[in-house]
């Protein structure tokens, strides 16, 4: 049996060898320990020993890359019949070799191992679905996990902290204000124009949103995502959101104030979406600035007859925590298990400002007097010629969804089983795939 | 000491020791030297992890060295300690075993090359600072000479260690307190690549001992006899109370100070000339001299170590991995793990 | 803490209590010797083992040469072969010159001998400043010790733990290092009469309290305690943990104290950076113990600099009391 030559280990971290040259012809014979070949690996060059005296055959070619420990070569004894070479030479990055460098496997152009399953992306993370743990907030470790546990939006309080940092305190005494509020102070009206925020990106025709009664612009959230391509404008209603507390008397002055806020856009063309009161408003705008307007996109729109869910509107007015609210929250959807005690507790916190509860009581007295919508659009909608739609669940428990059916015929109708007055947090993909087709 | 015949003009070996230890020293020998080259090629093949230091050319020196101890006396070894394990008693698998960095080993594959130790026969553990088994072995004295147990501690340490502070405070301990201690110095020429003439003041380091009024002597280390006359003389003086020698074996390595070197610090005709003096067959031959052995039974002794290495090895690589959730263990002593 | 114990209960000096703790060591287990520098006739640099070599023989309270290393090795070598060796640093700073054999050798030799062996060995060092030794016998290295696995590492801040943590690390079976501060020396304190042990790897609370947490280590415990007092009149209640043991760390303690308190100061007397304060930051910060932190935790450690000689700048370079007191106020009126 002939004696194998092996690439030898000459390093702790070397993993392969070249042969670089043969002391001696292949045929020639060898004395053990008598230097037999070079080899050189990453750091240096080194002569190998014979590791048996005999005859070389079977050399590999110098400059052959072997694995350690595989042969590159074979000692014949003196006479031993040399027949096919024992074995092949071992390759670099063949069978044993380790599997391919990491930054390859990783690389996007490369093609996938046959057989091996493609690494799959990573989901992108989901957007934080409330503002509470929103990044740049300063707040202490304790006074984050007590908004955590309790619902609270860090945003939204005051840090009394270091450089305004929240701190536990100010947490606790924030919930505190909520268990026990003031008494329902008088309104005490503002004055100044009605904030107005901006989606970032989006091209063309820009869109302007008008949310709801007792609501604000995050209300739209659900389907920003489905209509960002566009530019999106949303309107804070006078005592609603970071608007000022305007002293509204009536429907008119409500649609005079938006739609000095639309005229301040300075905007060539728009599309218009509004749910619920923003839906009247936006509507009413719509008829006094047709040629602004490229659609019109009213969800669950008041101001299409008298009836109204008084109760409802009342009872969010006037809840001062999140226990209260939380019943008359669920009466705005059909499954009510969208509306989560932290759910509640957020929208709570958005109307932790009694003066903001206060005037939306007293716009809501103004409008929807006893319990009834005291202003009619109905005329308006049989005006307008604008590309128009109309979306409303079946379930709606605020406004009745039968109002619908007295749109003209240009109007289309996107009804929704099984939903209430929310259908843009309730269908909320339906609901942006409707609007996406029209802008 | 062991001692059967009075006739002089033998060697010492012969004359200290009965026909049976020295069949045995010389399979220990066999087996010292198999270990390593069995070590290597699997080194050079991939199966083993670090790297080692190999003492092939230095058997006469480990295996002489230990001939008068019993598994009450104590070793302590260096980095290049394979020698001592074996002089010592140790398992050949469960050395082999640990080199494979195995549960099964002797350091259940915590210490690897540099630490294979079996503390149940007396051997304290190798270390890989130099002059770091030093003091211990002082301290391992101390603990006879206060304890009482008559046991003789032998420190190995090789020329490189003569030039660390702990061989001073060492030696200069076991001398004031008198401790039962031999330190045998394994001069194989070189720490590393810097010779003993560019590193060490003295021309013999057993001239140390003269500074901590202790006998110090320099002997042949591949000379079996003088080896085991010397250090039995040093064994014999300390337990008797007497404290402690210095005995420098005058040795070489065959192969470089670790897998890393390539051997640029000393001549091929210098290595030729060392292998050229192989304590083994020396070892052989002075036991054919003396009728102890025959050439059959040396060529016997060696397929017996060839073949206990190669069952070694076998033992090694089915030995069970160490579990990875283990990795922490043995660093408290369990009832006071912290 | 025991400065005003009832005059009924003994009281030893933090010395004392050592020096009985190796008396009981040395007469109750013939295994047990002392090693060290000038701690035979002269009684040891600071008078801690005093007279025990007349009680108990030189053999047996052995002055070694000026040999740290070597004689830091031999109490390895003579641990790891059936004695259990008191080692006497003269002064901690000099462990430099035997951080081999602890370091290398004590805290390694079980591991790498796969468990089959344990190193019964007790180490003290006479630490930290306040002595106007300035910069090579007033440090305080217990950090790089207890960055070490296989060593355990305790700063006794009373008498009484001074000798119930040297009894029990006479009783443990690894190597135990214990870091006694010199100013502490000649503290008065309660100490129980016999053999007691207190437990390493636990802490103790001083002083209760619900506004900051204060871990502090040996001397400055002392330290917290008086800040503790002039802060209850600020209507701060502070509470004051003696850490006690440096490795192993007592998690429980800190963590539930910071649970409560949501605030932490860690003093020490050691260099700030990379101190035993980092680490127990560090594991507030790790832990559950984080979501109640109310305020960013303060370290108050040693400067940045060696001790120095100057008295005023000594005491500069050390956290004092006043800078305890600050720290608390700072921290709990959110002014951090």
């Amino acid at each position: 049996m002939p004696v194998e030559v092996i690439m030898p280990k000459v390093d702790m971290d070397m993993a392969s060898g070249k042969v670089m040259s043969w002391h001696i012809e292949i045929g020639q014979s060898v004395e053990k320990g008598e230097p037999l070949f070079d080899i050189e690996t990453d750091k240096a060059a080194m002569e190998v020993e014979a590791p048996a005296t005999g005859i070389l055959h079977h050399a590999a070619p110098e400059g052959a890359e072997i694995p350690i420990g595989k042969a590159v070569a074979w000692l014949y004894a003196e006479g031993e019949e040399v027949g096919e070479q024992p074995a092949p030479f071992a390759a670099v990055g063949g069978d044993a070799a380790p599997a391919p460098e990491p930054a390859e496997a990783l690389s996007d152009d490369s093609a996938p191992e046959p057989g091996s399953e493609p690494e799959p992306r990573p989901e992108p993370e989901p957007e934080l679905a409330y503002a509470g743990d929103a990044e740049g907030i300063r707040a202490t470790p304790a006074a984050r996990r007590l908004a955590r546990e309790e619902g609270v939006a860090l945003a939204e309080l005051p840090g009394t902290g270091p450089r305004g940092r929240v701190q536990a305190f100010d947490v606790r005494e924030y919930l505190k204000g909520l268990a026990t509020p003031s008494a329902p102070a008088t309104f005490r009206p503002e004055t100044g124009p009605l904030h107005i925020s901006r989606s970032k990106g989006g091209t063309g025709t820009p869109v302007v949103m008008i949310h709801g009664f007792a609501s604000d612009a995050t209300s739209w959230a659900p389907i920003e995502s489905a209509i960002k391509h566009r530019p999106l404008i949303r309107i804070d209603l006078p005592g609603h959101g970071k608007s000022p507390k305007l002293r509204i008397r009536d429907f008119a002055a409500l649609v005079k104030e938006v739609r000095a806020a639309f005229d301040g856009l300075q905007l060539d063309q728009a599309h218009l979406v509004g749910h619920s009161l923003g839906g009247a408003v936006a509507l009413a705008l719509a008829d006094t600035r047709e040629r602004k307007v490229s659609s019109l996109s009213l969800i669950a729109p008041a101001g299409l007859g008298p009836q109204v869910n008084g109760e409802a509107l009342n009872g969010i007015c006037k809840a001062t925590r999140a226990e209260s609210l939380g019943p008359w929250l669920r009466s705005l959807v059909a499954d009510e298990s969208l509306i989560t005690d932290g759910y509640a507790r957020l929208a709570m916190q958005a109307r932790s400002d009694a003066n903001l509860r206060a005037a939306q009581l007293a716009m809501a007295d103004a409008l929807f007097p006893d319990g009834v919508q005291a202003f009619d659009l109905r005329a308006a909608l049989g005006r307008i010629e604008v590309p128009a739609r109309i979306l409303w669940g079946k379930s709606d428990a605020i406004l009745p969804w039968s109002h619908a059916l007295q749109a003209p015929g240009r109007v289309a109708l996107h009804l929704f089983d099984g939903v209430g007055h929310m259908p843009q947090l309730e269908v909320a993909g339906e609901v942006g795939k409707i609007l996406r087709a029209q802008l | 000491m062991p001692d059967t015949i009075q006739d002089t003009n033998l060697p010492y070996a012969i004359r200290a020791y009965s026909p049976e230890r020295l069949r045995e020293a010389l399979k220990k020998m066999y087996l010292v030297r198999k270990f390593e080259e069995g070590a290597e090629d699997s080194y050079m093949r991939g199966l083993i992890h670090g790297t080692m230091h190999l003492s092939i050319g230095q058997e006469a020196s480990s295996i002489g060295s230990t001939m008068a101890l019993t598994d009450e006396d104590k070793i302590t070894s260096t980095h290049r300690g394979h020698g001592h394990c074996v002089g010592k008693g140790a398992d050949l698998s469960k050395m082999f075993a640990e080199f494979f960095g195995k549960e099964s080993g002797y350091c259940r594959g915590r210490g690897g090359s540099m630490h294979i130790a079996d503390p149940s026969k007396g051997n304290l553990g190798a270390n890989g600072i130099v002059g770091g088994g030093l003091p211990i072995a002082v301290g391992a004295a101390l603990s006879a000479k206060r304890l009482g147990t008559g046991a003789v501690t032998v420190c190995f340490f090789g020329d490189g260690a003569n030039n660390e502070g702990a061989f001073h405070e060492a030696l200069n301990m076991a001398a004031v307190w008198k401790l039962p201690v031999v330190f045998v110095c394994e001069n194989n020429k070189y720490g590393m690549s810097t010779s003993t003439e560019r590193s060490t003041a003295v021309k013999n380091i057993a001239e140390r001992a003269a500074a901590y009024n202790m006998p110090g002597v320099t002997v042949d280390g591949n000379d079996f006899s003088a080896v085991t006359e010397a250090v039995d003389a040093a064994v014999e003086r300390a337990r008797n109370g007497e404290g402690p020698s210095l005995v420098e074996n005058l040795t070489y390595r065959w192969r470089g100070h670790s897998k890393s070197d390539r051997n640029r610090y000393r001549t091929k005709e210098e290595i030729n000339e060392w292998m050229g003096r192989d304590p083994i067959p020396a070892m052989a031959k002075l036991l054919m001299d003396h009728q102890i052995v025959t050439e059959d039974d040396v060529a016997a002794i060696e397929a017996e170590a060839n073949q206990i290495i190669a069952d070694a090895i076998e033992f090694a690589t089915q030995g069970e991995d160490p579990k990875m959730d283990e990795v922490t263990r043995d660093v408290y002593t369990p009832e006071s793990a912290a | 803490m025991n400065a005003h114990s009832k005059p009924d209960l003994r009281e030893l000096s933090y010395a004392e209590a050592i020096r009985e703790a190796m008396d009981i060591a040395l007469t109750n287990d013939p295994s047990v010797i002392l090693m060290g520098e000038d701690i035979g006739v002269y009684g040891g640099a600071f008078q801690v083992t005093g007279d025990l070599v007349d009680k108990h023989g030189t053999d047996r309270v052995m002055d070694t040469p000026i040999s740290e290393l070597g004689g830091a090795g031999v109490a390895v070598g003579a641990a790891l072969t059936g004695l259990k060796p008191i080692f006497e640093f003269q002064f901690s700073d000099f462990a430099a010159l035997a951080m081999e054999q602890i370091v290398n050798q004590a805290a390694k030799v079980r591991y790498m001998l796969g468990g089959s062996v344990s190193v019964p060995l007790v180490m003290r060092f006479p630490a930290g400043s306040g002595t106007g030794a300035a910069a090579q016998h007033s440090q305080s290295i217990e950090a790089w010790l207890g960055h070490v696995p296989g060593l355990k590492v305790v700063q006794p801040s009373t008498p009484e733990d001074a000798k119930g943590l040297l009894l029990a690390a006479l009783e443990d079976p690894d190597p135990v290092m214990i870091f006694e501060h010199k100013i502490l020396y000649k503290m008065k304190g309660h100490v129980p009469e016999g053999h007691y042990t207190t437990p390493i790897g636990k802490a103790a609370i001083r002083r209760d309290g619900k506004d900051v947490s204060i871990v502090a280590t040996s001397l400055m415990v002392h330290k917290a305690m008086q800040a503790a007092e002039q802060l209850e009149a600020d209507g701060i209640d502070a509470e004051v943990i003696d850490l006690r043991t440096v490795r192993p760390m007592d998690r429980d303690t800190v963590l539930s104290s910071v649970r409560k308190t949501g605030r932490m100061i860690c003093v020490y007397e050691g260099v700030k950076t990379l101190g035993v304060g980092a680490e127990i930051s560090a594991m507030v910060a790790e832990s559950d113990a984080f979501d109640y932190l109310d305020a960013p935790i303060i370290r108050l450690g040693g400067a940045e600099c060696p001790i120095p000689y100057n008295p005023e700048l000594e005491k500069a370079a050390v956290p004092q009391m006043p800078d305890i007191l600050a720290a608390a106020r700072d921290v709990v009126k959110g002014r951090v």
